[in-house]
């Protein structure tokens, strides 16, 4: 049996797990669909299919032998390249760092391989994961992320690939990574699911640092329940990672049919477009039926600005080599290769300052949430940017983003849906926003939401073929 | 530099000299007017942080842990 493109993880698994579809043709399938495909999105940095193979065959005949690992055991996905892979480069998307490898497997993708799962592709980024400030989709040695919607527009980014591959039907699941924006707005811009997990729930060792107090690992893929069975697998403490917690992770993949209380946070769609502003308030309408919907509000602090100054120090600090050596000068996009320089001015006094200012965002945003399951708001305030134009001379360009700003600033989770269909005809999004450590209560509502809406279910006509 | 205070606009001076002392050599005039808005930027926010009011206890966020390695 040859499995079809956009069967999701679940599905994918019992056929696995009865023996009606085999792991090595799962593989292959994907194999051939990244190498013949992966390019009309510009989505595959590296293909890895001896890996792919042994890992498949491995699963195949563990299957067959009775000792089945779960769900994910034989499923083909595709990996962010900032996540190092023993034996391949690991470019980080930037053109300095092509033949860049390392001899370990980043613990992300250790977990992945003890689960089963079979990595078939490294994918596509915006260089140096977006930390340089750049304004438009030409920012990655790999050319601009294609959406598979339409090659006129953007993939969203900075796990562009991730989002791309998922989204045409090229893999299940993917592994992304946010520092603010990262997998939310590639699911969004792709009309995939995305899960930015709690700060320090997923290991970070092996991965590229941007912002060690931002930085997230998480997955992608076609429905809420699949990002939690890969969560399941990714989570949980590591001693090669400071900050990853011991907190335990079990996904919880039945809620008995709770009622859910629901918060949109004042001036959460300021600056949204027209069909985004509508769809929310669509989407919102399907919310009522599942619980209650209140409007919340936060302090009028500047949350965009102290989170933006903590990400430019860090990410000046953890990439000071190119910098300083002025390699940043071989980068892609040409804004890359100059505003780093500007970083070196904001002083040590203000970057403390954020720090504090973040301390008071994180008790504010519990305080709003300990009375909520979710706060939910567009997974972006505007659908895919056109691929040839800056961000900032279209609509939404300059809006402001709150829920990014207080979601990574505190570290807190958020799951990102698919919720209709925007200006030109592309996809629109709707995320849940949960307290520290609450995957499973926002998995649980953007569940409900898909078991309500066929959004999740919707592909771009002809991707995959 | 419209729009911008006295007091602003010698800070971004004195921040773009710094830049300019550590990077000019590989630096061309549009980039480094790139640069003057970008330290701009950072100037403001740097200003619009200052105006936050505080208690002393409010520390920064991640706080400090100490390390002792295992075991």
């Amino acid at each position: 049996m040859t499995p079809a493109p956009f069967q999701p993880v679940r599905e994918l698994a019992a056929l696995v797990r009865t023996r009606q579809v085999s792991p090595v043709e799962l593989a292959t399938a994907c194999l051939e669909r990244l190498e013949r495909l992966g390019p009309r999105y510009n989505a595959v940095v590296t293909l890895t299919p001896e890996r792919a193979l042994a890992a498949a065959r491995r699963a195949e005949a563990e299957v067959a032998a009775g000792r089945y690992r779960g769900p994910l055991h034989g499923i083909p996905y595709g990996a962010k390249d900032l996540l190092a892979v023993a034996g391949y480069p690991t470019t980080w998307g930037a053109a300095p760092l092509r033949s860049q490898a390392f001899d370990v497997d980043a613990t992300a993708i250790r977990r992945l391989d003890e689960a089963g799962a079979v990595l078939c592709a490294k994918l596509a980024m915006v260089e140096l994961a977006g930390g340089m400030g750049y304004r438009q989709p030409r920012a990655a040695f790999t050319g601009p992320g294609v959406n598979p919607w339409s090659d006129a527009a953007w993939s969203g980014g900075s796990s562009s690939g991730s989002g791309s591959a998922v989204g045409a039907g090229l893999v299940p699941f993917a592994l992304g990574s946010e520092t603010w924006g990262s997998i939310l707005s590639p699911a969004a811009c792709c009309g995939v699911c995305g899960l930015r997990p709690t700060y320090g729930r997923v290991s970070r060792h092996g991965a590229m640092a941007l912002s060690w107090t931002l930085d997230k690992i998480g997955p992608l893929g076609l429905t809420a329940d699949d990002l939690g069975l890969v969560l399941d697998a990714i989570a949980g403490p590591d001693p090669a990672d400071p900050t990853a917690s011991a907190r335990a992770f079990r996904y919880e993949a039945e809620d008995g049919g709770r009622r859910f209380r629901f918060g949109v946070l004042r001036g959460a769609t300021d600056g949204a477009e027209d069909e985004v502003k509508q769809r929310f308030t669509e989407a919102l309408a399907v919310l009522e039926t599942l619980g209650s919907v209140e409007e919340v509000a936060l302090p009028d602090l500047p949350w965009e600005t102290a989170i933006r100054t903590i990400l430019q120090v860090e990410a000046q600090s953890a990439l000071e080599d190119l910098v300083e050596s002025g390699r940043i000068g071989e980068l892609t996009a040409p804004e890359d290769r100059v505003l780093p320089h500007a970083r070196d001015a904001i002083l040590a006094r203000d970057y403390v300052k954020a720090l504090r200012v973040r301390g008071v965002m994180q008790r504010e945003a519990d305080r709003v949430l300990a009375g909520l399951d979710a706060l939910v708001a567009p997974g972006r305030v505007a659908v895919a940017p056109p691929i040839d134009r800056e961000f900032r001379s279209v609509l939404g360009g300059a809006a402001r983003d709150l829920m990014g700003a207080v979601g990574n600033g505190a570290g807190l989770p958020a799951v990102a849906v698919p919720s209709g269909v925007g200006a030109r005809e592309l996809p629109t999004s709707l995320q849940f926003m949960g307290r520290a450590w609450e995957e499973n209560t926002i998995l649980a509502a953007a569940r409900a939401y898909q078991a309500r809406t066929g959004w999740h279910r919707r592909h771009p006509p002809g991707a995959a073929s | 530099m419209p729009g911008v205070s006295d007091a602003q606009r010698d800070e971004i001076l004195a921040l773009l000299a710094l830049i300019r002392a550590r990077y000019g050599a590989r630096l061309d005039p549009a980039a480094l007017a790139e640069i003057e808005h970008a330290v701009a930027a950072s100037v403001a926010a740097a200003h619009a942080l200052r105006q936050v009011r505080l208690d002393n206890a409010d520390g920064p966020s991640p706080s400090f842990v100490p390390f002792r390695a295992e075991p």
